[in-house]
């Protein structure tokens, strides 16, 4: 298991839900339902501004956790994404190790 | 269909909730919704307000509560020694049912008020605000077994607790064990999930386990958010909360929310999470069903307001609980009557009285307002009947009803007060009468009316008390996990101005600017600062009114749940802002220092001069030709002060004087200037002078023209002839609201009732429609454009100023009384200053008055000084004759006949009993004596020969001084006598002489001056022996430091050094962004009072608000025939010797020179529209006194 940001592109339902995923030049598609939660962030360590008006994003940040294969037939593996609220812009946050998943 | 929300806590839920009700009712408009409820924590603190909200925008309110369920502790300890003590088991949400005639609002009010209570039904001590399981059950079922409330169980409750340990069997059991006691009926299960991480509490899959458990034993789920924010913005402020109800830091914060989820989220959304649990359950129906269910519920608790909260319908106490069987109407104009008789005898067939009166009573009448009155003139009556003073304030002081039933003081029609101004068909809402009474006999008075109406009929006014500045910054400095000295310090700087400011105050003032600096480089600073801003005004704890009293009949307690206050008497939840909705009655009953002072005043007067030939010729009061005693001292000396003429020349040449610490309303720097330039002669300059000085007319420069126009210098201009009439008392300048409604009827014609309608809408949105009224009316009635103009432009400028002369006769009349009694009983009035506290002043400055006034200060006795301060004949030799500097009336006693002793309740750190017991012993004929017998403790004993309380029985016995006997005292250790061997009381101890002093070791050297006047400081907060500024007097003489008392003499503009200690700091708003502070020192001739503009400011910036002795380099400015103040220049803590300028420094090339003097030097300008009480209360100089706080 490891911590990446690494850029990714996600195409969701209209209601938001990812559908699909680009990574590394592959595609990937969604082999269960995602799972989504919102992840606290420890703010008052990480950000140097909190005032007023700010909007949301700042105290936690919305997760999937997407359960893929390659190009719809490849073996299961596990990815937790994020959507960043300013930019919209989804970046990997998790990948589980294939290895254990299928073990 | 739009979701509702069920439970929603609002910023009134303390430390919890974090949007307005009125933010959130908008948020749910914009989201199409047609209903909302609030449900804050512990109470109904902002149902009011929710109300409101909802009714203006047109939704169905929904009421509820959020409360604690408390329950016995599992494991008894000690079966024997206590019954088992009552812990928290959960959080739950309660509805009451609406459109069921009030019966649903009811039950929660009172679920509220049982849940407040500090003991259960069964006398179990609860130790925290909540319900148990069976009280609650009496609460939500009717006789009938109706649910009249709705229990919510979420994620906060038992179960929801349970289900979030995945302990399945026992939130089966707990939900089973309340479907037993409730019912299925009144309960539902919550269903909330902020998407926290899947698992955990408040997540998706928790919400769940709750779902299944809710099946399980048949509980109808329902869908809610769990609101703390409107949006997503709001859960950084809830997270700080949530730091600040647990005092912790956010890093080491257990109870903080998992995530930012908790906002009013909107339909959509809801529906989303609906759809969302309904997936994850995989029970495609259950989103429909959660959705119904909330829907139904929603329906079942939407209330009417008027049907069940009786909303904005006013409730009067019964009328066989004021006394009167027969028409209401009848009674008062019957009082009246015999007001008449016995007020104005010989007014009775006045047709100007007749006609007012009948006038008033026919309004009364119309607006169904009689047994109002009544009641107020029965509260008024019970307060006089035990013996305090009392005195009706505001526009109360307008009606001839006030003032005939005994309500007021003031006669109207003597002052040409308009009954319009106070009450008129116009206004529905019922008028405010405040009654001024003594501070000390407050709580006496509230304690007779819950006896005299009944505890049902009566409940105390609560106030919420919101962030400001310090509070703010503390609070976000420890979520931030900040020193709490580093925290400390910064607070400290912040001086007056709202915490959503903070970022702006920092740029702009000079004491912040090490703070500013450390911005930017320091990482949690700029935190800091958002965080602040954040928690500004926010409610953080509910108390007690300082006035505010609520009746109304025996439903009361049906229509507001109350909590325990402070003084243990019912205290409501809702405040005055909530009073005029639900038709609850409200009387002020403000605790004047002043009142408890003058009373204080009239007690000594009458102890130290038993009989009415005596008080006249020490007071000066005989008649100066017959040589008559006034009718206004009765024969046992007590002098009753509203029979005394309101036109005094003694008193009036002590006010003109300016010499008027301690003087109700007029012993402030700025009211000492303004009487010294208006110079009151008679007592309608005294309704002017303090309805000048208030915010409006000094901002709207309306003071200057008036005084030129006053002396003569100008002539009176009117804008028109016609309003001579109105404007003449003021010499042409607007001053009154009784003069803009003058002005409105007389130049439209309308009604002064239409006026007085048209005054308040002056300044507000509906100006305009005032403006096209009034030029339109006015150009009817053949006025000339110019006249038109002119006025409306001094209407405008009216709006947000302006006073009401009722309430200036109001307070013009203590502040006559005050006058009067400094200029004919000095003495007497002195120890009732210090004895109450009543001014903006330290203790110290009117030690300093009294020097000035020549009283003699006696020092602590133990023999002669009493628990209050006392006037004491002085024996043997008069001191030689000298003119005091403060004037006292021609033909009173002389100066040096009497004195002030000392109380032993000035004392710092002795108890009351301490005090009790000392009195109870005297007199003491030794050491040994007060030893034995007083009861004083070591620390007490040292402190009274410290402050040379024994130096009489130390005199007597002629051996060694106080620093001997102090030595003496240390240095043993015996205890008092066992009580069996203490002599009873009345038996003389045996006349053994004093042992102490025959055995104590003598000769330490006599404790130097300088030191006895610091222990008294530090003892009696005042310096009785000798001036603080006297151990100066060598440096300053070398420095050559003016003093107070000569600069009266100087030119204006003199640069001078002044010195002393700093005895009162204002700073009022300024318009234009420019502060001004004033700051008054005292050294000891006087009181110097130094005004900082902006550029010494800067330059003074670490002295500004915390420095107590200061040296200050200034310009004089005079500013009237008996004022001057000072420009200042630059200052110095006099305390640290090394930076003190060096001798000769005022010709010194390079000192601060201000080359453009005078161009800044413009009148403070004065921003709100506070009322003066206000305003002093808001710059902090009023904690002790007008307000009664």
């Amino acid at each position: 298991m490891g911590i990446f940001t690494q850029s990714i592109e996600v195409d969701c339902t209209p209601a938001g839900v990812p559908l699909r995923m680009r990574w590394q030049g592959r595609e990937y598609r969604l082999a269960a339902e995602p799972v989504r939660w919102f992840q606290r962030r420890n703010w008052w360590n990480e950000e140097l501004r909190a005032e007023r008006g700010r909007g949301p994003g700042l105290v936690d940040y919305e997760v999937w956790q997407l359960q893929v294969k390659l190009a719809g037939v490849g073996p299961l593996r596990t990815f937790e994404v994020s959507r960043q609220v300013e930019t919209g812009r989804w970046r990997m946050i998790r990948i589980y190790d294939a290895y254990q998943e299928s073990a | 269909m739009s979701f509702t929300h069920l439970n929603v806590t609002s910023a009134f839920s303390a430390h919890y909730g974090v949007s307005w009700p009125e933010i959130l009712v908008q948020a749910a408009l914009a989201d199409g919704a047609d209903a909302l409820a609030i449900t804050d924590r512990d109470g109904l603190y902002g149902s009011i307000k929710h109300l409101k909200a909802c009714i203006k925008h047109g939704i169905d309110p929904i009421l509820g509560v959020d409360l604690a369920v408390l329950e016995p502790a599992t494991e008894q300890p000690n079966p024997h020694t206590h019954p088992a003590p009552l812990h928290v088991s959960g959080r739950i949400t309660i509805l009451a049912k609406g459109h069921s005639q009030g019966n649903g609002y009811k039950a929660l009010c009172k679920l509220i008020t049982a849940a407040h209570q500090p003991q259960t039904l069964t006398g179990v001590a609860k130790g925290h605000v909540g319900i148990m399981l069976n009280e609650l059950k009496t609460h939500a079922l009717d006789a009938n077994g109706e649910p009249q409330l709705a229990i919510l169980l979420g994620p906060n409750s038992n179960v929801g607790q349970a289900t979030a340990h995945r302990n399945y069997t026992h939130a089966r059991n707990l939900l089973h064990a309340w479907r037993a006691q409730l019912g299925a009926e009144t309960l539902y299960v919550e269903i909330v999930t902020h998407l926290n991480t899947p698992g955990q509490r408040l997540s998706t899959s928790h919400a769940i386990r709750m779902l299944r458990c809710a099946q399980t034993l048949n509980i109808t789920p329902v869908l809610t958010n769990a609101v703390r924010y409107a949006d997503p913005d709001g859960a950084a402020t809830a997270d700080v909360l949530d730091s600040a109800r647990a005092l912790s830091s956010l890093e080491t914060l257990h109870d903080i929310q998992p995530n930012g989820q908790g906002w009013l989220k909107t339909t959509t959304e809801m529906h989303n999470l609906a759809q969302e649990l309904s997936r994850d359950a995989t029970n495609p129906a259950l989103a429909t069903t959660l959705l119904r269910n909330t829907a139904a519920l929603a329906d079942w608790a939407r209330l009417d307001p008027i049907q069940d909260t009786g909303w904005s319908i006013p409730v009067v106490p019964e009328a066989h609980i004021i006394g009167i069987t027969g028409d209401p109407n009848t009674e008062l104009a019957n009082r009246a009557e015999a007001g008449i008789t016995r007020l104005l005898p010989d007014q009775a067939n006045d047709p100007v009285l007749r006609h007012r009166l009948g006038e008033e009573l026919a309004t009364i009448t119309d607006l169904g307002f009689a047994t109002y009155f009544l009641t107020v003139a029965e509260v008024s009556d019970m307060i006089t009947k035990m013996g305090i003073r009392s005195a009706a304030r505001g526009s109360g002081a307008s009606s001839l009803v006030n003032y005939l039933t005994g309500i007021s003081q003031v006669n109207p029609l003597a002052h040409d007060l308009l009954f319009e101004r106070f009450l008129s068909r116009d206004r529905k809402t019922l008028p405010d009468i405040d009654i001024d009474v003594e501070s000390a006999r407050r709580h006496d008075i509230y304690q007779h009316i819950f006896t005299r109406f009944g505890k049902e009929r009566v409940s105390l006014m609560s106030m919420q008390n919101g962030y400001r500045a310090r509070g703010a910054v503390r609070d976000a400095g420890t979520a931030l996990g900040m020193e709490e000295t580093d925290i400390d310090s910064i607070a400290k700087q912040l001086w007056r101005f709202s915490a959503a400011t903070f970022r702006q105050a920092l740029e702009e003032k000079p004491e912040l600017a090490p703070f500013a600096q450390r911005l930017g480089t320091e990482k949690q600073l700029d935190l800091l600062v958002d965080l602040t801003e954040r928690l500004d005004r926010l409610p953080r704890h509910i108390s007690m009114h300082p006035c505010g009293v609520i009746l109304s009949d025996n439903t009361l307690l049906d229509r507001t749940p109350v909590q325990p206050s402070g003084i243990n008497l019912p205290m409501s939840q809702y405040d005055k802002h909530d009073m005029d909705p639900m038709g609850l009655i409200k009387l002020d009953i403000l605790g004047v220092r002043m009142q408890s002072a003058i009373s204080h005043t009239l007690s000594e007067i009458q102890r130290i001069h038993p009989n009415a030939q005596a008080v006249a010729t020490a007071g000066g009061h005989l008649n100066k030709h017959s040589g008559q005693i006034p009718s206004y001292i009765s024969p046992n000396g007590t002098i009753d002060l509203s029979l005394v003429p309101l036109d005094d020349e003694p008193t009036y040449n002590l006010i003109q004087s300016t010499h008027t610490l301690g003087c109700f309303q007029i012993e402030s720097p700025g009211q000492r200037e303004l009487i010294g330039k208006l110079a009151p002669t008679e007592f309608n300059d005294l309704i002017i002078d303090i309805s000048l000085f208030r915010p409006g007319p000094m901002k709207s420069n309306m003071v200057a023209p008036y005084l030129e126009h006053r002396h003569g210098f100008a002539p009176e201009k009117y804008p028109h002839r016609n309003l001579a009439p109105a404007l003449a008392e003021t010499h042409g300048v607007t001053v009154f609201h009784e003069q803009v409604l003058r002005i409105f009827s007389i130049m439209t014609g309308c009604t002064l009732a239409k006026a007085d309608v048209y005054r308040r809408l002056l300044g507000s949105r509906s100006e305009p429609e005032v403006e096209a009224f009034f030029r339109a009316a006015a150009h009817d009635r053949q006025y000339s454009l110019e006249v038109i103009d002119e006025v409306w432009g001094t209407l405008a400028a009216f709006g947000s100023f302006g006073f009401c002369k009722a309430h200036g006769a109001a307070f013009a009349v203590p502040t006559y009384h005050s006058a009067w009694l400094k200029a004919h009983h000095p003495e007497a009035f002195l120890a009732g200053i210090w004895e109450h506290d009543p001014g903006m002043y330290p203790k110290r400055l009117l030690v300093a008055e009294a020097r000035r006034m020549g009283i003699a200060i006696l020092p602590l006795d133990i023999n002669r000084s009493d628990a209050s301060y006392r006037v004491e004949k002085l024996d043997g030799l008069l001191p030689p004759a000298r003119m005091p500097v403060v004037p006292r009336a021609v033909g009173a006693a002389l100066p040096g006949r009497f004195g002030i002793r000392l109380a032993l309740r000035g004392i710092r750190g002795v108890s009351e009993r301490e005090i009790t017991r000392v009195l109870a012993g005297q007199p003491y004929a030794s050491i040994a004596d007060v030893r034995d017998r007083s009861g004083l403790s070591r620390t007490s004993l040292n402190n009274f020969a410290a402050l040379g309380a024994f130096d009489s029985l130390q005199a007597k016995a002629g051996r060694g001084n106080r620093a001997d006997l102090m030595e003496h005292l240390r240095g043993r250790t015996r205890k008092p006598i066992p009580q069996r061997y203490r002599p009873l009381p009345g038996q003389l101890a045996l006349p053994l002489g004093d042992l102490d002093i025959s055995m104590m070791q003598v000769g330490a050297p006599q404790t130097p001056l300088d030191e006895v006047v610091r222990t008294e400081l530090d003892l009696l907060s005042v310096d009785v022996s000798a001036h603080l500024m006297q151990s100066y007097a060598p440096l300053l003489a070398t420095l050559g430091v003016s003093h107070a008392e000569d600069l009266l003499a100087m030119r204006n503009g003199t640069e001078v050094l002044v010195a002393g200690v700093r005895v009162a700091t204002q700073t009022p708003p300024m318009r234009g962004g420019r502060r001004v502070v004033f700051i008054s020192v005292d050294d000891g001739t006087g009181c110097v009072d130094a005004t900082f503009f902006h550029e010494a400011q800067q330059r003074c910036s670490p002295l500004l608000f915390s420095t107590r002795l200061l040296l200050i380099h200034g310009l004089t400015r005079r500013t009237g025939p008996r004022g001057i103040s000072l420009q200042a220049l630059a200052a110095w803590d006099l305390s640290e010797k090394s930076v003190l300028p060096a001798p000769g420094y005022l010709s010194d090339p390079t000192r601060t020179r201000n080359i453009e003097f005078g161009a800044s030097s413009t009148a403070p300008k004065i921003e709100t529209g506070m009322s003066l009480a206000e305003l002093m209360a808001a710059e902090d100089l009023d904690a002790r006194g007008h307000l009664g706080a």
